[in-house]
């Protein structure tokens, strides 16, 4: 994937994520107090690829 | 052409879809839905949008530098904003004020540890037991011994055991009062940190016993007590049997309202979803919303209802009603009978005395069955009116609409005429006044026959057994 289409996937997935983790804090499994970190390691996971994809493209 | 994006039509498109749903259905608990379901458009705005982003780049069209702009972050923090005021309002769990973000771990995998509580204290024949509020269930039964006793446990989470032993001695279970007045106080507000407490309690109370009841969160299971019981909680499940005084309950939040034999009035407040009440010997009064299924049984004094969008009255129920989204159906009633609502398909057959409808949006079918036929009068604004008169029925109707066909197979004395785009249907035989209105829609009067049978509203009857008290659902963030 070319660094242009990871940045542009990049904001429409963290809302994604986030959406999933609220849905899952309001039918009363895990609250969103605990799992909000995932928004942080999907962020980082993104900022990793996009480092590599920049890397290898050039 | 400057591409844009798909997202914010389509987002005007839900918006109309969800008004015009919520003027057509005002029943419908939109609000209630958004409040459960909002995250859903978070994920919905986002799969849309990465759609479209994978659909840009596989026709290799230029992309945008970012997948959403800055301006959708603030329209997305404003939603969540307005979706979490909403959740908390309405009462589904209440999100931040127990627990804010958690950091570094605390409470991030807690245990649950329990610790048993107990205590009795020996009462007069009718005592006052008051609950401080608290969060978990209770069960409370008569029983013929002179005395208070609680039975159960404490569940506390935390990270070690330690922890919730702390929380533990700092919330110690108290059995407070004297004789007359027993009060059970649980402490859970004593706990500094972030440990969840919950109690499960089973309470054995005298049969004369008066109870008086707070609860946060957790349900409420009483049997056997012929004093008054009054609970208020914030959400509650409420299930009382076999009570012989007067029943109060306000809650701001309930899954079900259910009470069976109750001797003393019976008054509602609050929200709530599902309402069942059943053989009911003195006046029931409710007054707020509730979105489920209610239903009536068997009341002997007459019945108030006071909610969003209906309005009830009955003098008596020696049937049942029951009232589920853009349905009334009801079945044996004693008039004078009073029934004001927005948007409701009326179905009510077996009334006597008189019968007031008075319906904005829907049809209203009538069997009066009983003679002599009571007295009618009915008004619809967008539906169709049908009423079945027995053969030998005396009265004196009048029927129009304003726009609508006008049928009548019940022959003399009634004739129909057609006026414009409406018509009426007129005839007397000399008995109480029928009056039946629709400004938009059929007005048919038809012959009673024989297999007109009365509607029998789908009343499931409730078990006569009290549930035991279930475990009580995850309450801990």
């Amino acid at each position: 994937m070319t660094p242009g289409v990871l940045c542009a996937i990049r904001g429409p997935i963290m809302l994604i994520t986030l959406g999933v983790l609220l849905s899952i804090d309001h039918f009363g499994t895990v609250s969103f107090a605990r799992t909000w970190p995932v928004l942080l390691i999907v962020f980082g996971i993104f900022k990793l690829a996009e480092r590599s994809s920049v890397r290898s493209s050039q | 052409m400057k591409r844009t994006s798909v997202v914010a039509p389509l987002l005007l498109i839900g918006v109309g879809v969800l008004f015009l749903a919520r003027n057509m259905y005002p029943d419908l608990a939109l609000i209630d839905y958004f409040a459960r379901y909002w995250p859903t458009l978070l994920i919905l705005w986002g799969v849309l949008r990465l759609a479209e982003i994978l659909f840009w780049a596989a026709t290799e069209k230029e992309l945008p530098s970012r997948g959403m702009s800055g301006g959708e972050w603030i329209l997305i923090v404003f939603l969540c904003m307005i979706g979490f005021s909403v959740h908390t309002v309405r009462g589904f769990e209440t999100w931040w004020p127990r627990s804010g973000i958690t950091m570094g771990g605390i409470d991030m995998f807690g245990e649950s540890f329990d610790y048993p509580i107990s205590g009795e204290k020996a009462t007069t024949k009718a005592p006052r037991v008051v609950i401080e509020s608290f969060r978990g269930n209770a069960r409370i039964t008569g029983g013929d011994a002179n005395r208070v006793k609680v039975t159960g446990h404490k569940t506390i989470r935390s990270m070690e055991q330690s922890g919730a032993d702390r929380a533990n001695n700092d919330s110690p279970f108290e059995i407070a009062g004297d004789t007359n007045e027993v009060t059970i106080r649980t402490n859970q507000d004593h706990i500094s940190g972030n440990h969840r407490v919950t109690d499960e309690m089973e309470i054995a109370v005298p049969l004369g016993a008066t109870i008086e009841a707070h609860g946060r969160y957790g349900d409420f299971d009483i049997t056997d007590v012929s004093g008054n019981v009054e609970i208020v909680s914030d959400n509650a499940g409420v299930r009382l049997q076999n009570i012989g005084g007067e029943v109060k309950i306000d809650t701001r939040k309930s899954d079900i309202i259910r009470a069976i034999n109750v001797k003393g009035p019976v008054d509602l407040k609050g929200h709530g979803a599902d309402v069942e009440l059943q053989d009911i010997d003195g006046q029931v009064t409710i007054a707020g919303t509730y979105s489920g299924v209610i239903q009536f049984r068997n009341i002997s004094k007459p019945l108030r209802f006071n909610g969003q969008q209906t309005d009830l009255n009955i003098e008596k129920l020696p049937g049942q009603v029951r009232m589920a989204l853009g349905d009334f159906t009801a079945t044996n009633l004693v008039g004078p009978v009073r029934l004001t609502t927005r948007s409701r398909d009326v179905h009510i057959s077996d009334f006597t005395n008189s019968l007031e409808v008075s319906v904005e949006r829907g049809d209203v079918e009538l069997r009066p069955g009983k003679l002599p036929v009571a007295k009618m009068d009915v008004h619809a604004r967008f539906g169709d009116v049908e009423v079945s008169l027995p053969p030998a029925a005396k009265f004196d109707l009048t029927g129009t609409t304003a726009r609508g066909e006008v049928y009548s197979d019940f022959g003399a004395p009634l004739h129909t005429d057609r006026n414009g785009n409406g018509g009426s249907v007129r005839g007397s035989s000399g008995g109480p006044v029928i009056n039946l209105q629709t400004e938009h829609g059929k007005m048919t009067v038809r012959k009673a026959t024989a297999d007109d049978k009365p509607f029998a509203p789908e009343v499931e009857a409730p078990s006569s057994t009290v549930t035991p008290v279930k475990p009580l659902q995850k309450v801990e963030q």
